[in-house]
Order: C-alpha cells, then structure tokens, then sequence
C-alpha cells in the first residue's frame, strides 16, 4: 500500500477542508438564524416565556353607618383530589380515614366517600371535586386529612382560591347594597350601591406584573417590582343602618308574607340629611319566599293614588285658592266629573266637609272637587306647582335604574278633562316610591327638601377620600304656614283619619294612606282586583326624625288592601321598634342611687380591716368573702368550708396571730 | 506548580487552548445548573459547579498523566484493550442505567466512585487508537480487501454493533470517523466504498430486526426514526420543541448576547448543559462568543494538523489524528445540532459540555497528541538546532 507522508498530509487536507466547510455552514446557519428568522423567534420568545401576569386589587368593602360590615370579598376555596397520584399502599392506608374525615365534615356517611373516591381512583380521575366554596378555616382543616396533608403530588391535594363577594348581613338589603357580577358574555349587572359606586371607588386598579416562564409550568416575576402597582378599591361607608334595616326588612317581610302580596318595599329616610337608613325590596317567588328581588323603591314609578292627596293639597293651599277650612261637598260618596263618576271608598259619602278633613278621610271626590274648581281653568299652574317641587324630575340618584316619573301636560295624548280630578287623587301620574318620601321628608323637614342619600363616606383605611354631605333640591317647598297646617293634617290622619288604626297613645306619627288601584286597565281587573296599599309618612309627629314610606303590590284581597290594614301596620312596627330600640335621650346620667345595706356592710368590713392587723377579729357572722379576703389580707392561711355566711372561726377573737398562721373558718 | 508547568511537555498551545476551554465552561454549565437545581430536588446549584470542577480536575489529570506516556506504547494498549471494550459494552447493554433526562442505556455505573461512565466514548477512542495501529501497521505492504477485513473490520463493526441499539448517532460518527481514518491511513477509496454500503445494509438490516421484535431492543430506535423523519419533516415532535428553544435562544442572544447567566430558554432546553450547550452560550455570550467558541476548535483542529504533519511515525501522525479530528468533528456537530444543520443527537461539546466521561475522554484524546508532539521535541532536542524560520511560525501560532 505503501503509505507516503505527502499521501497522508494530502488526505489530512482534503478532510481539514471539509471541516472547515462544515464549520462555515454552520456559521452562516447562525447568522441566518439571527438575522433573517431572528424576528420571528424572539416574538417566539417572548411569546413563550414573558406574560403580563394580572394583580387583582382588592375591591372595597361596604360598611353600614355604624361601621357593620355590609358587603365584602373573601377567599374561597375549592378542593378536590387527584385520585390517581398516591401510591397504591399509601391510598389503601389512607382512604378510610380520609373518608371518616370528609364525613365528620360534610355529614355524608364514611363509605360513601370511600365509594367515591375509590371510584374516581378506578376512572383515573385526577379532579374528583370533594368540597366547594368553602372557607379559609375549613380549608385549613381539609388541608389537614389523611392523605391530603400529603400534599399535591403524594396525596393529589388540589386547591382552587376565588374570590367571593359576601354579604355578612345575608339577604338584608341586598339589592341595595348591590353587587357587580359578569356573565359569561362579558355582559355587567351593578344593582345598587355596589354598582353605583364600584368603577368609581370600590374596584380600585389592578396590578400588572411582568413574569418569565420557568420549568414545570411555573412563573417567576422579573423585576422585583410590580409594572403596574395594584391599588386597592376605598371602603364605601353607607347610610344604612343596621338596626333600622333590620326592623324594616322584618315588618315588611311579616307583612308580605301575611297578605301573600307580590312585592313591596320599605324605605326610612333620615329627616335632616336625607340619609337613607333601611331600604327594603322584596319580591316573591313562585314558592312563596321573599327575597331581594328588585329595587322597587328606586326603580319602580307607578301611580301613587292616595298619597299623593298631599301633593295636591299642598299645591292649592300655596297658591292660596283653597285653605284647610274651605268646605268642600263630598255629596253621597259618588260624583260624576266631566261625565266619569269618582267614588269614595265610604259608602254614603262624606257630606260637605272641610278641606282639611278631606284629606284626613282621604276623600276621592273631596280632592278631586278642590283641584278641578281650583285649576281646571289653568292647569298648567298646578302643573308648574308640582314641577317646582321637582316632581317632574327624577331624583338623580347613583343607583342605576331610577324610574321617571311621569307627569302628563295638556296637549298629550293622556291628558283631558279629567286629568285634573284624577291627578289631585293620585292617578294618571307616576312617581317611584323614594320620590314620594323625598317629598313627605321636605314636609317633615320644614319645607327643605333634601335629596335621598345612600352613601356616607368613602375611606381608605383611614383616611377619608371622599365625603357626601347633604344635598338640598329645595330650600323651602312653601310657605311655613302650608307646612305647618299640612303637618296637622298629617298627624291627625293617624289621630281621626284613615289611619286611625295605627293611632297609639305611646308614640306619635304622622302621614298618609294610599291605596291605588293597578292594571285596572287590564280586561281581567274586576274578576281580579289589584291594588297597590301604601303609607308614606314620618315619626315622631313633633321634630320628626325620620320618614318612611311603605309600598305593598298586589296584596291578596281577600285579606285587606287598605293602605292603612297593609302598609301602615309595617310603618307602625319600624316606628315603634326604633322608639323603643333607640332611646332619645342620648346619655343616661350615672345612677348614683346609694344601698344602705351594702354601705353599712361595706362601712363595717372597713373598719374591722383597718382596727385588726395584728390580732384575730370576729368574722362569724360576715360573709365568707369579706372573711376571707380580710384574714388573708392579714397574712393568715385561710382553710374554708361551705359558703354564705361564716359560722365559726378555729382562731378565737383577740388572739394574736402570726404571719402564715392558719386559720379555719366554716360557713352555712 | 513551578515543577508541574516544567513537567508539561508537547504543544504548549494545545495545553492553553484546553485550558482556556474548560475555564470558559464553567460560566454556561454553572448557567444552565439553575434550571437542573430547580427541577431537581437538590436546589443547590453549587453542588453543580463542584461536580464540574472534579470533573475537569479528574479529565486534565487524565490529561497529564497519559502525555507522560510514550505514545508507542498505546499501539499494544489498543490491542489488549479491544476485547475489555467489548465486555464493557456488552456489560453496558444488559445492565445500563438510564441517566435523568436522558432515556438511552448508554452508562454503567463505576463500582466504588459512584459515577457513571458513558462506555461508548471510551471505545471510541480505544478504537480510533486501534485502527491507527492498524493502518499504520499495513503503511509498507500492498493488501487486498479480504486481508482487512478480520484484523481491521471485524473489531470495528463488532464494536459499533454493539453501540448502535442505545446510541445510533455515536456509532454513526465513530463509522464515519474510522472511515475518515482509514481514508488517511491510505485505505483504497474503492474498498471504502464496498465498507460503507456493508454498514449501510447492516443498519438496515438492524432497523428491520428492530421493527420486527420491538420487544427485543430498547424502544431507540424509534427515537432515531421519529429524530430523523423531524428533521425532514414540518411535524410538531418533541425533536422539534428541543429545536425551536435552540433558535430561539441563538435569536434571543443577538450579536452581544443577554449576559453571563442570564439565559431564559436554559429552563426549557432539555440538556442545556450538554447536548444544547452551543445554543446557551450564543445566547448568552451573543453571536461573538459563539464564533470565538467555534474559532478555538477549530484553532484546535489547525494545532492538530500541524502535531501530526511533525510526527516522526506513520502511527504517530495517525494516532494524532484518529483522536483529535473527532473531538473537532464532535464540536461542530453539536453546534450544527443546534443551529438546526444536523438532525438531533447526542452530541456533547467537548471540553464545555458538563458529564464526565465526555470531558475525561476528550483529555485522553488530547493526552495522547500531547504525547506523540512531546516525543517529537525529545527528538527536536537531539537534533542540531537547524532554525527553520518556516517551522518557527508554525510552532509559533
């Protein structure tokens, strides 16, 4: 073969210049890779490994005007096990007293779980779901059962954290307080407070934190600081108040459930500052239970019938064409206006009365004949009247869905000759209930009408952000005269009118009945008549504090529609239940009424303390406390027996005694 | 110290060239340990740079220790050696341990040291070392094909036989490496032909008997195939995961790269600190690590060149470079890996490359060219000092 040097340096070349092919094919692969598909990747890249990772601010809480927490976010947890991870040994030895756990837990029998998860181990489920929306407490105790204190992978624990919204106080006022809530489309509900104010304070803003992908599907941050910081929503301080909510959910939820009516709502304003302090919805279910249905008192405008005899009242007697002693002819309780009979609901009619009495009997045609001879020759002023006491306008309220209410005008197509009479007795006009008291609480409040308010204060920790203070709408509806008869007329209502049934000699109130025909428009009205009972009003008569309205829809006929039989026993049982819970007189003075028994007692121990130091006293006779805390005062070791008063001493009267002596004493 | 640098003897420029490599190594294997501590239960990425240190300390003192020995002597070695590689591998096939993360059967563990050795790479060298004898043995006399075949080609496919069910691609390199040998040893290039079409046929043969009882072999092959048809094909496989995280650390690397440590896709690339290494550094050191990297190989590969051009024996300068163009060609195939030339092996960087049994072998190679260059300058020293200013440069770069 004969092998030359050159042969092989030749060769060696040949190969060295292959190498080095490979080597620049490789290079150029590498600039190719950086430079021409270098974009693509390092989108991959970033694509693949970076993530803007959202921090979830913490949304606010709610709190009642006494501080209660009324709506708040808590963890919740899911559990479930992964049946399929633990070894065969470590399941079998585990599963039974992981059953007898789960069982003492959720009261399901042991052996159903046994079967369960035996079950889900054999279909090789690895997400057997165990318990659902619990909280921190019993997520910390399921933590600790057999098999799951295991952890993930021995044990196949899984663990999933919501966050919930919770209403501490259950369904009280739910619909006020409110929530925000996103259906799978995207699509927001903001019932109530919560909705009302949630974007603007309660959500805060979520953070914003650049992560990295490392191994095992985990995430780790990459700056150690957050790209967005996440701020925490404020706390949101309401008007709500517990109590008042509390009594006015109850009294009407008594009486909805009594007259089976189809819903109703309550709501107790404060007089001065138009704070609202219980707002109650409840709507009825097929089944016949009550819940937070909808805001009826904020959204629903209906007409208001005989509550708004004030209303009209009012206006004539601020423009002077009527005074609460004009007589007025009721006739014999029927009386055709403009070829359409209006009745009073007593039969026989109540005769030719004053004004004033009209309105405390609640007459139809009483009211009807005072605005149709008052205005039925410019009802534009009448009209003018009610706008001026912004009647007209809704209320402008945060809560979203206020109802309009609806006042029609001459010229429309609702409006004739007889739009007058029946406005003046509360037909053919709508309002919403919290227009209403709005404009009962002006009453109360010596013509200053304020704008309801839901919403105190809003803080961060400490610090206020925000303060509502009270808005006034007007300063003065009318004259103080007006005010001052119209608040007559609505006491004696409750003294001699149609709400004499409320009348109690314990506590005054003040306001008017309603009650309303609804959908009598509809075919079906006089086979099934409905109505609408309402009392609008405020308590104490004198200095009023608050004012209350109470509404119930469709209550059952057969059982009373009155205004006064079904919504002022509810007006009456707040009324009584805050007089009676709240005391008005703020502070008691410190009772300083002096025991003669136990000042002579105490006279006695003292003086036996202060003369026996050295030498033992008399205790026979005292009782075995004072014995007792006297003689170890001494220093003596005292043994006793039995209570009450001491019987007899082992030491005699007069002897001296020693420290750590021991004495003992025997009681009855 | 002062005696051990006195004590080191052949191509200085070799010994830097290995020295500066395995200082270098240190940064991307220490790199990508974060991600193996992290996975790992240990958690302790010093522990990492520890088991390195030993390792590079144990392959220089291999290193040092075989320069030492006159490269004449391994003709023999090679001999005795060849059956002891094949008990070895035989051993290794039966009994193979599985290294984390790496599913083939290609260790043993060392009884005693607990470490496990990669036997492949140790027949490989063995073998190159044997072929060399070989060739160099047959440099005086005219032979026919049949005559080659029990001394030369019986040992070798008898050895790649046995390390191609666990690991196809260093059997494949090791045939093309011996053929590249034999090729240099003057080997008719028609009798190279007739070789390879028999390993040709002998692989397929294998993948047939493989496919047939694939109960008899471990499930590689179908890791070869499936690596193989990847590499062809736009299918989305885990070959290809490996390969897009390599792209996308080279592209991430830029010209200047991301910085010492701080490479992201080592926590996605299976074998960052070995098979994906190239990948790693560019990343981290940019494109102009990279080819300062590719450089020194290949600066190696000129150092070789020149060691076995000054060989004063035929077996000299095939030794020489029957062990130092695998460890180039080893390079350059695991950088062609991972810029996606080359379909994905097993392929270490040698010297940079974090296991053992690649850093020991690597510095036996190289011990053995220290050794065949150490001898030529015994012999330089004897010789009157004829300065050929030619000689001079070339000793010189």
């Amino acid at each position: 073969m004969a092998v030359k040097e050159k042969n092989i340096l030749n060769r060696l070349y040949f190969i060295a210049g292959c190498m080095f092919i490979f080597a620049l094919a490789v290079v150029f692969k590498l600039l190719s890779i950086q430079f021409i598909q270098g974009d693509k990747y390092r989108e991959l890249a970033e694509e693949r490994t970076i993530k803007n990772v959202v921090i979830p601010a913490n949304r606010g809480n709610v709190y009642s005007v006494n501080g209660n927490l009324l709506a708040t976010s808590v963890p919740k947890y899911d559990i479930r096990i992964d049946a399929v991870t633990s070894k065969a040994k470590v399941f079998e030895e585990n599963l039974k007293p992981l059953a007898d756990s789960l069982s003492k837990f959720s009261g399901k029998p042991s052996s159903y779980y046994q079967k369960e998860i035996r079950k889900a181990r054999a279909n090789r489920n690895r997400y057997y779901l165990l318990a659902r929306d619990i909280g921190y407490s019993d997520y910390i105790r399921i933590r600790n059962f057999p098999l799951l204190n295991l952890g993930a992978y021995k044990g196949g624990l899984i663990v999933e954290q919501t966050t919930k919204r919770e209403h501490p106080m259950g369904g009280v006022a739910e619909r006020t307080i409110g929530y925000e809530r996103f259906d799978e489309n995207g699509n927001v509900t903001r019932p109530g407070i919560d909705g009302a104010y949630g974007v603007k304070y309660l959500r805060g803003t979520d953070g914003l934190r650049l992560k990295q992908k490392i191994g095992n599907g985990q995430w780790k941050p990459i700056a150690d600081y957050n790209q967005v910081e996440p701020k925490d929503g404020y706390d949101l301080y309401t008007t709500i108040s517990v109590n008042i909510q509390d009594i006015a959910h109850n009294a009407l939820l008594q009486q909805l459930e009594h007259y089976e009516a189809e819903h109703g709502c309550v709501v107790v304003m404060e007089v001065a500052t138009g704070e609202i302090r219980a707002i109650s919805n409840l709507g009825r279910t097929k089944n016949g239970s009550y819940y937070e249905k909808l805001n009826y008192a904020v959204g629903e405008s209906h007409e208001p019938g005989s509550t708004f005899k004030v209303m009209a009242l009012m206006a004539a007697m601020e423009d002077k064409l009527v005074d609460t002693s004009t007589v007025v002819d009721t006739k014999q309780g029927v009386k055709t206006f403009y070829g359409r009979k209006i009745r009073d609901s007593k039969h026989g009619g109540y005769g030719k009365i004053s004004a004033a009495r009209a309105l405390e009997v609640s007459s139809n045609i009483g009211l009807a004949t005072i605005i149709d001879e008052a205005y039925s020759k410019n009802p534009e002023k009448f009209l003018n009247r009610l706008k001026s006491w912004n009647l007209d306008k809704p209320l402008g309220l945060p809560i979203l869905g206020e109802g309009k209410p609806v006042i029609y005008e001459p010229g429309h197509s609702k409006w004739s000759k007889n739009a007058l009479p029946s406005m003046s007795y509360g037909y053919n006009l709508k309002l919403t209930p919290l227009q209403t008291l709005t404009f009962y609480n002006a009453i109360a409040n010596n013509g200053v009408m304020v704008k309801p308010t839901f919403i105190k204060e809003v803080r961060e920790l400490n610090k206020q952000i925000e303060t509502f203070d009270k808005t006034v709408i007007n300063n003065k509806i009318c004259s103080d005269k007006t005010i001052k008869e119209m608040q007559e007329m609505l006491k004696n209502v409750v003294v001699r009118g149609t709400g004499k049934s409320l009348y109690t000699p314990y506590f005054s109130m003040a306001g008017k009945t309603g009650t309303a025909q609804t959908e009598y428009w509809m075919d079906d009205w006089d086979d099934n008549k409905r109505y609408v009972s309402s009392f609008a009003g405020y308590f104490p008569a004198e200095n009023p504090k608050y004012s209350c309205i109470v509404i119930i829809h469709k209550p059952s006929i057969e059982k009373g529609y009155y205004g006064a039989d079904v919504s002022g026993p509810v007006f009456k049982r707040i009324a009584q239940k805050i007089f009676t819970d709240t005391p008005i007189i703020d502070e008691v003075e410190t009772l300083e009424v002096k025991h003669v028994a136990v000042e002579k007692e105490f006279d006695s121990y003292y003086k036996t303390a202060q003369t026996y130091k050295t030498i033992m006293p008399n205790v026979v006779g005292l009782p075995l406390m004072d014995a007792l805390a006297l003689l170890e005062n001494m220093g003596l070791k005292v043994k006793f027996q039995g209570v009450g008063i001491v019987k007899s001493q082992s030491l005699d009267k007069g002897l001296k005694i020693k420290k750590n002596q021991t004495v003992v004493i025997e009681a009855s | 110290m002062k005696t051990v640098f006195k004590n080191i003897k052949g191509d200085r420029l070799i010994w830097a060239i290995a020295a500066l490599l395995a200082i270098f190594s240190f940064l991307p294997v220490y790199s990508a340990a974060s991600n193996l501590a992290y996975v790992g239960d240990s958690g302790n990425t010093f522990a990492f740079f520890l088991k390195h240190l030993m390792h590079l300390f144990l392959g220089f003192t291999i290193m040092y220790g075989v320069h030492k020995i006159p490269y004449r002597y391994f003709r023999g070695l090679s001999i005795v050696l060849i059956p002891v590689v094949l008990v070895l591998l035989v051993i290794t096939m039966l009994q193979g341990t599985t290294i984390e993360g790496a599913n083939a059967s290609r260790w043993i563990q060392i009884p005693l040291v607990n470490m496990s050795f990669q036997t492949s790479t140790f027949a490989f060298v063995v073998l190159m070392v044997f072929v060399a004898r070989y060739m160099s043995k047959i440099k005086d006399t005219e032979i026919t094909f049949k005559e080659s075949i029990l001394p030369l080609w019986v040992p070798v496919f008898l050895v790649l036989i046995l390390i191609l069910p666990a690991n196809f691609s260093t059997a494949a390199i090791m045939f093309v490496m011996v053929l590249m040998l034999v090729f240099l040893g003057g080997y008719p290039v028609k009798y190279l032909a007739v070789i390879v079409g028999t390993g040709i046929l002998a692989l397929t043969f294998f993948v047939l008997i493989a496919k047939a009882f694939p109960d008899a072999m471990p499930n590689r092959v179908d890791t070869w195939m499936s690596r193989i048809e990847s590499f062809s094909d736009d299918g989305d496989t885990e070959a290809d995961y490996q390969i897009e995280k390599a792209k996308i650390a080279i592209a991430t690397g830029g010209i200047q790269g991301v910085g010492p440590g701080k490479s992201i896709q080592k926590n996605f690339l299976p074998q960052s600190s070995s098979d994906f290494i190239y990948a790693i550094i560019v990343e981290e050191y940019g494109l102009l690590g990279g080819l300062t990297l590719m450089v020194f190989y290949l600066w190696l590969l000129f150092r070789i060149v020149i060691v076995s051009q000054k060989a004063d024996t035929i077996f000299g300068k095939l030794l020489v470079l029957g062990v130092g163009l695998p460890i180039v060609f080893q390079a350059l195939i695991n950088m062609a890996v991972a810029v996606e030339l080359f379909p994905v092996t097993g392929q270490t960087l040698p010297l940079i490359s974090s296991g053992g049994t690649s850093i020991w072998m690597t510095c036996l190679a190289l011990g053995i060219i220290l050794s065949v260059s150490a001898k030529r300058e015994e012999i330089k020293e004897q010789e009157d000092k004829e300065d050929n200013p030619l000689e001079i440069l070339s000793e010189a770069i």
